[in-house]
């Protein structure tokens, strides 16, 4: 290796390292980041928590629904939780920006609500989660899902049932 | 003292601690080096700096945790561990991997080796003391870095496995991406290795230095580049072929010195076949999911499944019961053969060169004490 050529190029391409943070840095778009969570289209089953190999991720009953909380200190970025999400309903995010102050550190939440509701049917109360679709047939549209969804878990059966009893 | 007349007699030999910080690399170990004058009498290890209890930890994490647990003993052998884990698991459910993940699997092992041999070549220069052409093979590397944060999302932890195929897929985009910076990397290396062969300063500190003999090797134990550099022709990629490396152009380098030069001339012409395997796998990548559909089922059941680290072979046992958690993992790192071959590496070498010695197995104490 001829060390001098080296040098020349080096000194033309200028310096390899990224300017930050006077600078943009770098970030591929398939970057693991910070975790974000879209509570509407959860379906609520809990998959991510049960994977989650650093146990960031809880999920917690409370008076106005299922609340979720990923804690960003305890996350490793693994991204099993979003590998595993039946939905897509958790994803990571390109940004790593977690630098944060020791104040801070109990902020670091992505926090999401599946909240309570009342079924449209029965009136009993029950979350207001995404409907698993995925595998009915023959596949439902927009409006039909929606009916779903308005309903609590019991009235969704009756509901699935009648539509398979339609010819 | 009864007289003050009697002069202290200056000792044959002295014991000298060597370690545990920062030997070669920042990874704890601890040496007890006799040395007379300046040559190394003998050698004891003392092992356990950064025992943190891992297989322990499995136990109680379910399979599908393990695979990202596993995945952080070591970060330079990360796709080791979860690839045989998974391949354990995968063993006991009789689970079939799709042809695609396979290929999947070679790329992403493949790009560690690459970066992981360039890291320890790149060492070696340093400890030698050619500081520019440290610098130099470390931004070599920084392309496969590169590639790790853009195909797979992190520059160390890949997260390319699963249980039953691989989490990540090669698009078109990222098939480019992934031969350009082949392309770019490619020469570098190749300029790397006529350094390495031909530099002045390079062979006079490692021509001859800790030369480990084949029956010596064969005695130890050693696998991987600190076998094949003792002429020992064995790869786990060759002997019992996993993942796709039985239907791609395999080259399975030796040679016969077994000192630290050949060492580093073995992980480089490994990071060129590596290069070229990639290369066979996104010309050969068949279609097809990348992954079997849900979590499966584990049951009850024992495994073993081995792969080729870059380090060498790397064995996997699993055993598990009726619960989510295994019943016991255990595994066998490359480095705990051949950080035993140290003792016959180091004896009759002189003081300056035991970090050169120490860094020519690659030693990986995270794995090897996890």
């Amino acid at each position: 290796m001829n060390f001098l050529s080296l040098l020349f190029r080096n000194l033309k391409n200028g310096p390899s390292t990224e300017a930050f943070p006077f600078g943009p840095a770098r970030t591929p778009a398939r970057f693991r980041g910070r975790i974000a969570f879209d509570a509407p289209s959860c379906e609520g089953c809990k998959l991510c928590e049960r994977v989650c190999p650093a146990n960031a991720i809880k999920f917690t009953k409370s008076a106005d629904g299922l609340a979720f909380d990923c804690w960003h200190d305890t996350c490793v970025f693994c991204g099993n939780c979003e590998f595993y999400c039946p939905t897509k309903s958790i994803r990571q995010t390109t940004d790593w920006h977690l630098a944060h102050t020791q104040a801070e550190k109990y902020t670091m939440v992505e926090h999401g609500l599946i909240p309570n509701m009342k079924c449209v049917e029965c009136g009993a109360t029950a979350l207001d989660t995404a409907p698993n679709v995925a595998k009915v047939k023959p596949a439902m549209a927009a409006e039909e899902v929606a009916e779903l969804r308005a309903r609590c878990p019991k009235c969704r059966a009756k509901f699935l049932k009648a539509r398979r009893a339609k010819p | 003292m009864s007289s003050s007349h009697e002069t202290v007699a200056t000792p044959e030999t002295f014991t000298i601690p060597v370690g545990p910080l920062h030997v070669a690399l920042e990874e704890p170990m601890y040496f007890k080096i006799d040395v007379s004058g300046e040559t190394v009498n003998a050698v004891d290890i003392n092992a356990g700096h950064v025992h943190r209890g891992i297989e322990y930890l499995t136990t109680k994490r379910t399979i599908f945790q393990n695979v990202i647990l596993t995945e952080r003993i070591c970060s330079l052998c990360s796709n080791s561990h979860p690839e045989s884990f998974a391949m354990a698991a995968e063993t006991i459910a009789g689970l079939e991997v799709p042809e695609r993940a396979l290929y999947l699997r070679v790329i992403a092992g493949e790009v560690k080796r690459l970066a992981s041999n360039l890291f320890n070549v790149a060492i070696l220069a340093h400890l030698v003391g050619y500081e520019t052409l440290f610098m130099h093979v470390m931004e070599v590397r920084e392309i496969a870095q590169d590639i790790k944060e853009s195909v797979f999302g992190n520059r160390m932890d890949l997260g390319a496995m699963c249980i039953g195929g691989v989490r990540y897929d090669v698009d078109d985009e990222i098939a480019t991406l992934l031969t350009r910076e082949l392309d770019r990397i490619e020469p570098e290396v190749d300029r790397i290795i006529d350094t390495y062969r031909t530099n002045g300063s390079i062979l006079g500190r490692t021509r001859g230095v800790g030369v480990l003999k084949r029956e010596d090797a064969l005695a130890c134990g050693v696998v991987g580049p600190v076998a094949r550099a003792s002429g020992i022709d064995y790869d786990v990629r060759m002997v019992a072929p996993y993942a796709a490396y039985d239907r791609l152009p395999m080259t399975v380098h030796t040679l016969v010195d077994g000192d630290v030069w050949s060492r580093a001339m073995i992980r480089l012409a490994e990071a060129k076949t590596a290069i070229e395997l990639i290369r066979a796998c996104l010309r050969d990548l068949p279609g097809g999911p990348t992954h079997l559909d849900d979590r499966p089922d584990i049951p009850r059941g024992e495994a073993i499944a081995k792969v080729e680290a870059p380090r060498g072979e790397l064995v996997y046992y699993l055993k598990t019961n009726d619960n989510p958690e295994p019943e016991r993992v255990k595994w066998r790192v490359p480095t705990f053969m051949n950080w035993d071959a140290l003792k016959y590496m180091l004896t009759g070498a002189k003081i300056a060169d035991i970090a050169i010695i120490v860094n020519s197995i690659d030693p990986c104490v995270s794995c090897t004490e996890r």
